[in-house]
Formats: structure tokens, sequence, C-alpha cells
């Protein structure tokens, strides 16, 4: 009998309603009543919070997707695969809220079109109008697949799946353009922006940062999910990313000091100016409480320091293109401006449904399932079950089927009884476990034509790793067992 | 050949401070804006004197610049330098994303900002009422001490440089003649202008040059980049090739 439940009522699911309710007013407000009654710009701060944050930020914290791409598809490092998909999906939602964004805050959003037919080659906007415009589409184009997937478009997918390539370098291509040329927008006020943000090298800075925040934003995120969808977290994948946004800071962080010094502003960063605290703000968030957190092997190796170096570096993203856009524009720091409600409620809808929206994307679609290699021989339907295992373990596809299922079991009861409450398994328990293991791995073997040598190969390895799991926790025997604990070895990706 | 206004900063006494500039009176009646007195330039105010120090007034307005910010920032083209001179403004390709009222070195675009379909403001130099037919600007016609002159670039240009060589107590510089690129509202004053709120940071280079340095290089980064990236693929893809290979021989 089905059992109709309501969803669980969430402190933040309540605070996400409640925040795109009161956007969706702010937004009608806006264009009920015009920019200068919903916002607080004005002639002298043309530029607020959502140039500042929700098209400079947005488009830099949705980085990630190229990031992950040129690593996955262009460098060819394999073992990333597992989190290309949702970095996509983060960014395509990125640039959707970007979209959006930009529609509340032009002043005339129904001639957006214009820049697709209206042509001004020398400006950079307009090359920044026609990257983003390009990269949506590459970036819903790449995401497809995970859509062709679950509605079983197998035509269709093959076709994605063949320009995966091309697409991915155009991809990158687009992405370096624009993040660089959000800079750019920049270069032609130098009367205008503080010498801290204003520099020639403006366009590298940009794009630079925008590489270190693809990977930190990657690392938040993944933290989210995890957190939020109860996945394991692919913790060395994740270490890695952070050692590659180190290298990039540092990196930036050179250029910067090398670029204050050659325009004589080095020592105006002590003059204990507004200005000098918002620039030590930003950098210190930015690159070095990060660097500091994550180069120490103790703090990077814990979980909770990787999320952090990534938060700040995320924090101290959104400040510098805030400085560099808003605060650092000298009529803003004279007129004080400060975004009004308004501003800051749509904003905050926005965030909200984008949250939402990948939250419902990960319900209902394979958005954290490995991408299928297209080479690989297609799986016999009697070896998987497309059936959501109802199980305690996350078992990898190749041993949902029915040839399995009586291992499964014997290998879940004893996490059974512990999650009721009885007894927690036993040292018997394990040893079970991992006589049914090598059980498994000869069954595995019998199969083992019908299915591609990477599969075999990647199930083999996982069930190794969970029987070495299992024989450490005898070693360590602990009165409460977590199923996440070996089993996580076990899970699907 | 294109029209300017010559602006002599010592003839300007702000129409002896009274009710009205008779520029910007004739400004709004032509444009049809509200006829008040106002000290600053806004959507509905496109011209002022600006009152800078005891008896000096300094006409403030769109400088009609050469080679103008406003023009090369708008990503669809809805600001025009005229070959006439002016730069206008097409508010029906607008899309209002006011990168001109960003980017402009002298504040002058103004925004509607309590309208539902905004429209940038300023001076046209009454470019399609006047201008564009050869007839000099309202507010040159209106200004009865001659402190505002129209006519081509180049002539007055020539008479200033004479203005300036006949009378030695002039800063000996046009303002506006090279600044920026050069600009189609010059400026000639007997106080220096750095007093006069004038910016005098700006160096001759046209702003547009600061971003096509870096525009016009894209098409040459996207080739090489391009070619770079997939030669990337290309080795990893064949290093993955070689591995395999020698793996499947390892196990035969």
């Amino acid at each position: 009998m089905k059992q109709f439940s309501l969803p669980k009522i969430t402190f933040w699911r309540v605070l996400g309603i409640l925040l795109i309710a009161a956007g969706i007013y702010s937004a009608v407000y806006r264009f009920v009543y015009g920019l200068g009654a919903a916002t607080n710009l004005s002639d002298d701060v043309p530029w607020g919070l959502w140039i500042g944050f929700d098209v400079l930020s947005g488009v830099g914290l949705a980085g990630g997707g190229f990031v992950l791409c040129a690593i996955v598809y262009l460098f060819n490092i394999q073992r990333f695969k597992p989190i290309v998909r949702p970095a996509v999906l983060t960014a395509f939602l990125g640039y959707i809220f970007v979209n959006c964004a930009l529609i509340l805050d032009l002043g005339k959003p129904l001639h957006i079109w214009h820049a697709m037919v209206m042509w001004n080659p020398h400006s950079v906007l307009f090359e920044v109008a026609w990257c983003v415009m390009l990269y949506t589409t590459v970036l819903a184009l790449e995401f497809s697949p995970v859509v062709l997937e679950k509605f079983k478009f197998t035509g269709l997918l093959k076709v994605v799946k063949a320009i995966t390539l091309p697409l991915v370098l155009v991809g990158v291509l687009l992405s370096t353009l624009h993040q660089s040329s959000l800079g750019s927008l920049f270069l032609i006020v130098p009367n205008k922006l503080h010498p801290f943000w204003y520099s020639p090298m403006l366009p590298v800075f940009f794009f630079l940062s925008a590489l270190a925040v693809g990977a930190g934003m990657t690392i938040v995120e993944s933290f989210l999910s995890a957190r939020a969808f109860q996945r394991a977290l692919e913790t060395p994948l994740l270490r890695e990313l952070a050692r590659l946004m180190v290298v990039v800071l540092l990196v930036y962080a050179t250029a910067k000091i090398l670029d204050f010094g050659h325009r004589g502003v080095l020592s105006m960063v002590f003059n204990g100016s507004l200005a000098a605290t918002l620039l030590w703000i930003e950098l210190g968030l930015f690159i070095v409480v990060p660097v500091i957190i994550l180069s120490i092997p103790r703090l990077a190796r814990n979980q909770v320091g990787l999320f952090v170096g990534a938060v700040s570096v995320v924090l101290g993203f959104v400040m510098n293109r805030l400085n560099v856009s808003v605060t650092g524009m000298e009529a803003s720091l004279r007129t004080g401006y400060f975004p009004s409600l308004m501003e800051l409620s749509i904003t905050a809808g926005l965030v909200a449904l984008g949250f939402w929206i990948f939250a419902l994307a990960v319900k209902y679609f394979p958005v954290f399932a490995e991408p299928h290699d297209a080479a690989a021989v297609q799986i016999p339907p009697a070896l998987t079950s497309t059936a959501a295992p109802n199980g305690i373990i996350n078992w990898p596809l190749l041993l949902r089927g029915s040839h399995f299922a009586e291992h499964r079991a014997r290998i879940e009861a004893p996490y059974r009884c512990s999650a009721t409450g009885l007894s927690s398994p036993t040292a018997q328990d394990y040893e079970e476990m991992i006589r049914v293991t090598e059980q498994m791995k000869a069954v595995l073997k019998q199969i083992s034509a019908q299915i591609s040598a990477r599969d075999y190969l990647n199930t083999e390895a996982r069930l190794d790793q969970f029987a070495a799991k299992v024989r450490s926790r005898i070693a360590i025997h602990t009165p409460k067992a977590t199923p996440t604990a070996p089993a996580a070895s076990l899970a699907a990706n | 050949m294109s029209y300017a206004l010559l602006i002599d900063i010592d003839k300007c006494d702000g129409c002896g401070g009274g009710d009205e500039y008779e520029c910007q009176k004739a400004c709004q009646k032509l444009h049809g804006l509200p006829l008040v007195k106002v000290e600053k330039l806004t959507a509905t105010n496109y011209t002022f004197s600006e009152n800078v120090a005891e008896g000096i007034y300094v006409r403030r307005m769109c400088q009609h610049c050469e080679e103008p910010t406003c023009v090369s920032v708008c990503p669809v083209g809805a600001m025009e330098k005229t070959v006439a001179g002016p730069v206008i403004y097409h508010s029906d390709r607008c899309l209002g994303c006011r990168y001109c009222v960003m980017a402009c070195p002298f504040n002058v675009p103004k925004y509607e900002w309590s309208s539902t379909s905004p429209r940038v403001r300023k001076c046209t130099m009454c470019y399609e009422e006047r201008t564009s037919k050869g007839q000099p600007t309202a507010c040159a016609d209106a200004c009865q001490a001659e402190a505002t002159v129209f006519g081509e670039r180049d002539d007055l240009i020539a008479s200033a440089l004479k203005r300036l060589n006949e009378d030695k107590g002039y800063v000996q510089k046009i303002y506006g003649m090279k600044e920026a690129g050069g600009t189609g509202v010059l400026y000639i004053s007997k106080v220096p202008f750095e007093k006069l709120g004038f910016v005098t940071t700006l160096g001759y280079e046209p702003l547009p040059r600061k971003t096509w340095n870096v525009l016009s290089k894209l098409p040459d980064v996207v080739s090489i980049g391009g070619v770079m990236l997939a030669g990337i693929w290309w080795m990893t893809k064949r290093r993955d090739e070689v591995k395999a290979y020698e793996d499947a021989q390892k196990k035969k």
C-alpha cells in the first residue's frame, strides 16, 4: 500500500520558500514601479548589487563547470568524472541565475535580444553578452545527457556524446574569454576605479580568480550535496582540487603583488584607509586564509578544513568582484551605496531558487551517476536493476542485479539489525561479510564475458576495498557500527 | 570637419547669478524639459553653469568627445558619434545596461530611474533640431556674454589660440583640444583648470583604446588557445591509448 507523506518541514525549506516569495514580490514591484523605486541605484552608482554580485560573482562562481570539464575531457584525468555532472549542473544553474538577474537589472529587458542583431564589436559588454549567450547554450548541451539518460532518448544521447569534445573545447574557450572580459569591462574607467583594483592586468586577474573559485565552488557544492543528499564525500578528489586552487591562488597573489609594485601602489596598502581595509579583508579571505589552511597537512586532510578553506575563497572572490564593480568606484564610496531590501530579496530569492532546482534535479535525474562511457558495452538488463535500491548500501550498478540479490541481503542483514536497535554487527558478522564478498567476486568473474573490462575491474576493486575496510573493522571493533563506514567504499559515487 | 562649442570661462558670469542660466533655459525650452533652474546634470537637465568659485562659472555638459567612451562601450550601438560631430542617443536600440553611465569619464549620461521604460539623457548638441541643419545650438544662440560659441572645431581652435596669444592672462591651453583624444566642447580659462573641477588626469589617449587593446587580441587568443587545448587532448588521449596497449601486451 503506497503511503502518501508530506514533505518534511525543515528550517531551510521554510527559509527558501520565504526568500523566493519575497523575491517574486520584489520582482513584480521592480517591473511595475521601475528601477528607481525598487533599487538604491542612481546616476552616481549605476551598477550595484545585481551587477556586482548576481552577474559578476555569479559568472565566476559558475566557473567550476569549465574547470572540471577541462580536467576530465581535455586533460583526460578520468578520476574526476564523478564530480563533472554536479559541477556542470551548478554552472548551468549559475548562468540561468545570471540571465535572470540581468532581465531584472536591465532598464529595458525586452530589448535584451538587441545584442544579437545590433552589433558593436568595440564594446567589451557586447563580447561578454555573446559569450554568455553561447556558453549558456554549451552548458545546456553539456548537461543534456543527464536528462536524455533519464528519458532514454538514446539516439539524441549518442549525438550529444559525439560532440562532447568539441563542446568542451568551445566551452573552455568561451569561459576564458568572458571570465577575463568581465574584468576588461573596467579597463575603461582608470579615473573612477580605485588604483587597488584598477589595473591593465584586470582581465588576467579575473581569469585566474575564476579558475580558483571554480575549484573552490566545486568543493563547496560537493560538501553541501553530501550533506543534503546523504552521499559520501569524494574527499581525495576534492583535496586534489584544493591543491590546484592553492597553486592558482599563489600565482594570482604573485601577479597582484608585482602589479601593485609596477604601478606604485604598494605603499598605499598600509595607509589604513577604508579602501585599504576592504583590500585586506578581500585578500585575506581570498588568498591568505585558504592558502594557510590548505597548506597545513593536518588541516587540509580534515574535511572541515577543506570546506572552510573553499568557503573562504568563495567569500573573498565575491568581495573582489564587489570591490571592483561597486565599492572601488569612487562615486560609490563617496555616496555610500548599499543595496535596497528589494535588491537583496531578489538576489536571495534567485539563490534560493537555484538551490531548490539543484535539489530537484538531483532527486529526479542521474546527476551523481558517473557518465556512462559510450565505448562500453551496454550492460545486459539481467545484470542490473534500475529500481532504486531500498537497501542500506548504495550498491554499484553491476551488483544490483538478481545474481547478487542473496549476497546483498546477507551483507546488509547485520546493519538492518543495528538500525532497528537490536544488536550491532559482531566480528563474526564481519567475517561472514568478507566471505560473501569473495563469493560475489566469483559470480562477477563468471559473468565477466558479458560486461566491459572497465566495469568488471571497477566493481572488483570496490569489492576489494569493502573487504579491506571490513577487515580493519574487525581489528578495531567498535560497539556502534555505522553502515556508512565500510559501505561508503562500495557506494557508487 | 565637425561642429564644436568653445566655452570661454572668463566671459561666463552665470548670467549674473540670477533666476536662470540663459543657456540652460534655451536648452530646456527646445527639449521640452521643465523650466526650472538646476545646479547639476540630471535626466531632465542637460546643462548648467557651475559656480566653482567667486564669480567663476564653468559650463557643464556632454563633451561630445572625438572618440567617445560612451559610443565605444554601448553593446548595441545606441550612442553614435555623428559625422557632423555631436554624440547622439538612440533610445530604440538601448537596453538599459547603463555601461555608458558607468564609463563616461566626465560623468555626463544620466538615467531616467523613475521610468518603467527608462532612457539615457544628455546634451545632443541640438543635433536633430538644429545642428544637423547647420544651425547653431540653442545655448550658443542664447548666450548673451558670447561665452559659448558654436562653430567648426578647427575654426574654434584657431580663434581660441588667437585669443590665448593676444591675452596672456589666459592659461595657455585649450582644455579639450587633446584630452581623452580631444573633445567637441573646448574650454579656455584664466584660472588653472585643476582649480575648476576639470579632470586633469585623463591623458591624451582616448579611453576606448584601453579596451580595444584587449579586444583586438581576442581572435588570436581564441585561435592559439583552441589549438593548444586540442593538442593537450590529443596528447593525453594518446597517452591513454599507449598505456592500454601496453597493459594488454603485459596480460598476454
